[in-house]
């Protein structure tokens, strides 16, 4: 093999390995940015991703089929999210502790019912996994190519998923009525606008969307579930909504980077060198903080995040 | 009730609890004829189908041979492993087992504390009167399995992915990689530490990154996160070597042999010299002579593994059981 195609190839293998990593992570930040552009945070992503691995495995285990598996992953997130939904908008509770309330619930309800379902085993039990398309024409781009267009529906509904939800944030007027609710919910009220409504409907499409993220474990990646499979992966996605000022584009692009950046020191430590494995861990943490220091200053937050909306109260 | 008298309060209570938690150490003592009392500690989940699994398994058979009485906890982090000796030691537990490398200092610590309580880490580098740490010689199997590894090769190029990098592990892929330079010196051998025991997902990425470099038979030392690795090697049509237990069953096609680490041997001779009194605080290295470390059979390789390879592996693993030939015990990372 000549240098040169070397080189492309291993470009390629580079890129489809950042992407695999980033799919999870931009679904995942995608659906923060619906709820807290609402006026939610929500930090209990990795519950409702944990839960929506969980549903989509039992459920494509069992029955054997792909979309049945994905409408559970879809439709475990959505209930996780809209139980925290009504606690922070109905109840009003602090919405940081209830967030953390799902997390640690959703682990241990997940292992238990892992447990209960399967017993000790030693045989992995698995489920089907979705297949490869690739684009015609598209996936023969160099280096791009198979990265972007020789995947599986996972990466091409995530890229489509970022180029609707950017025009419905900016070019409609529901993407308005969105942002009212979350920088001024007593402005939106006034105007006639449900704002507890709204903020249902943006955490509901935020636990499809997570739930979708942990669909893309099982159901893709995988193929399988062991308890605590998440490992962390829903901070890291809470961490690309911040790093990607809670805008669609940015929050692709933090995706990618995290992804790159793990891909990147796998084969850096792959390819064998002298420097010691802690500090390429550290590496997709690092540059998310070198990234936050640069942006210091530039909060794009909404101005009612994470605060109850009460209407008798101006 | 006035300050003072309050005051007066506390401090009789205060004493009162001191009194009666010494007293209650006291009879955290064996009776006689009551069972003896056995608890496990350990860091991930039970049903990791892989080092966790094992130390339970080991457990539920002393439970049965011995009729002792056992109980043990999962997902303890370092941070609140010495609060769980402690809770244990306290309750009248005669013997704690952390199921870790990273146990063997708590375990000395705690120990101090509770002279009458035996103590043992799995893998640790610590000990004390009444510590002892079992060290598994798991090198020796890693080191046939990087024989075998680079016997299976075809592209020159074989991978293992660690999961911490540290003593315990580093001398597992130090192993793996001069049993591979030992058959092959051209061969080239990569290492990745994904710092995860328990993250799948990150464990099958690195083991593709090494694919994609060419790598064509996938290792792991990595507990549950090495499962990840196994699925990579299958998904990619590779070959793959299991780890602590006959892992062939989660790819049968794929795995060409496991590293076994008798886990429930080396529990059940603790559990034993504790019920004899034999037990002592020191550092002791259990390998293949002791039969706590073994590999798994071929099954589906049993004929794709050639002939000549299989003899020499059986030889060498007659050597090292003898005494003959000793694996070195390499716990600093070479990074080749």
């Amino acid at each position: 093999m000549s240098p040169a195609i070397e080189l492309v190839n291993t470009l390629q293998t580079f890129l489809t390995a950042s992407v695999r990593m980033a799919v999870p992570l931009v679904l995942a930040g995608l659906g923060e940015t619906y709820s807290e552009k609402s006026g939610i945070l929500n930090i209990g992503l990795e519950g409702i991703m944990l839960f929506g691995a969980f549903a989509s495995f039992i459920t494509a285990h069992l029955t054997n089929s792909i979309p049945l598996g994905l409408a559970a992953g879809m439709t475990a997130g959505c209930l996780i999210a809209l139980l925290h939904a009504f606690m922070s908008i109905t109840c009003r509770a602090d919405q940081t502790v209830s967030g953390l309330s799902i997390n640690f619930l959703v682990s241990g309800l997940t292992s238990y019912l892992f447990l209960m379902i399967f017993g000790k085993t030693t045989t992995l039990p698995v489920c089907p996994t979705v297949s490869e398309h690739a684009v015609p024409l598209l996936s023969k781009l160099p280096i791009i190519g198979p990265a972007l267009f020789e995947q599986n529906g996972f990466v091409y509904f995530t890229m489509a998923a970022v180029l609707i939800s950017w025009i419905l944030f900016y070019r409609t007027e529901w993407g308005v009525i969105l942002h009212a609710a979350g920088e001024h919910p007593q402005a939106a009220d006034s105007a006639g606008l449900n704002v507890s409504a709204i903020r249902y409907g943006a955490a509901a499409v935020n636990g499809m969307l997570t739930g979708l993220a942990g669909s893309y474990l099982t159901l893709s990646l995988l193929g399988f579930f062991l308890e605590n499979l998440t490992s962390g992966k829903g901070y890291i996605a809470l961490a690309v909504v911040i790093l990607g000022r809670r805008d669609p584009k940015g929050v692709l692009l933090a995706g990618l980077l995290i992804g790159a950046a793990d891909a990147l020191q796998f084969r850096i430590q792959a390819s064998g060198s002298a420097i010691p494995s802690q500090v390429f861990i550290m590496f997709p943490y690092v540059i998310t903080v070198a990234v936050l220091l640069f942006s210091i200053g530039r909060s794009s937050e909404p101005a009612a995040l994470g605060k109850p909306f009460v209407r008798s109260r101006r | 009730m006035s300050k003072r008298s309050m005051v007066l309060m506390v401090l009789l209570v205060s004493a009162a609890a001191v009194v009666f938690a010494g007293g209650s150490k006291e009879t955290a003592a064996p009776a006689e004829d009551a069972p003896l009392k056995v608890a496990l500690i350990l860091s991930g989940p039970a049903n990791d189908q892989g080092w966790n699994a094992v130390a339970l398994q080991g457990l539920t058979e002393a439970a049965e041979a011995y009729g002792i009485e056992t109980a043990y906890s999962e997902h303890i982090g370092i941070a609140d492993s010495e609060a769980a000796f402690n809770d244990y030691a306290s309750q009248g537990y005669d013997l704690v087992i952390g199921h870790g490398f990273q146990y063997g200092e708590p375990a000395v610590r705690v120990g101090k504390r509770f002279p009458d309580t035996k103590f043992l880490a799995i893998e640790g580098a610590s000990y004390s009167e009444n510590t002892a740490s079992y060290v598994i010689a798991c090198e020796e199997a890693g080191y046939l399995m990087g024989r075998l590894a680079a016997a299976m090769s075809q592209t020159g190029r074989i991978g293992i992915v660690g999961g911490f990098e540290q003593p315990s592990i580093i001398k597992v892929v130090e192993a793996y990689r001069l049993g591979a330079k030992d058959y092959d010196p051209e061969i080239k051998v990569s290492s990745v530490y994904i710092g995860s025991f328990t993250d799948v997902a990150l464990g099958k990425e690195a083991a593709l990154a090494m694919a994609d470099q060419g790598a064509d038979v996938l290792s792991h030392i990595a507990n549950q996160a090495g499962t990840g690795v196994i699925i990579a090697a299958q998904e990619r049509g590779l070959l793959s070597t299991g780890d602590s237990w006959d892992q062939s069953v989660i790819a049968p096609e794929a795995v060409v042999c496991s590293t076994i680490y008798s886990v429930p041997a080396l529990i059940m001779s603790a559990v034993e010299k504790v019920q004899n009194g034999t037990f002592e605080g020191g550092i002791f290295n259990l390998g293949m002579s002791s039969g706590v470390v073994d590999i798994a059979p071929y099954h589906e390789f049993s004929t794709r593994v050639p002939q000549d390879v299989q003899d020499s592996i059986e030889e060498l693993k007659e050597q090292i059981t003898s005494g003959d030939l000793k694996i070195p015990l390499i716990e600093k990372s070479s990074g080749q």
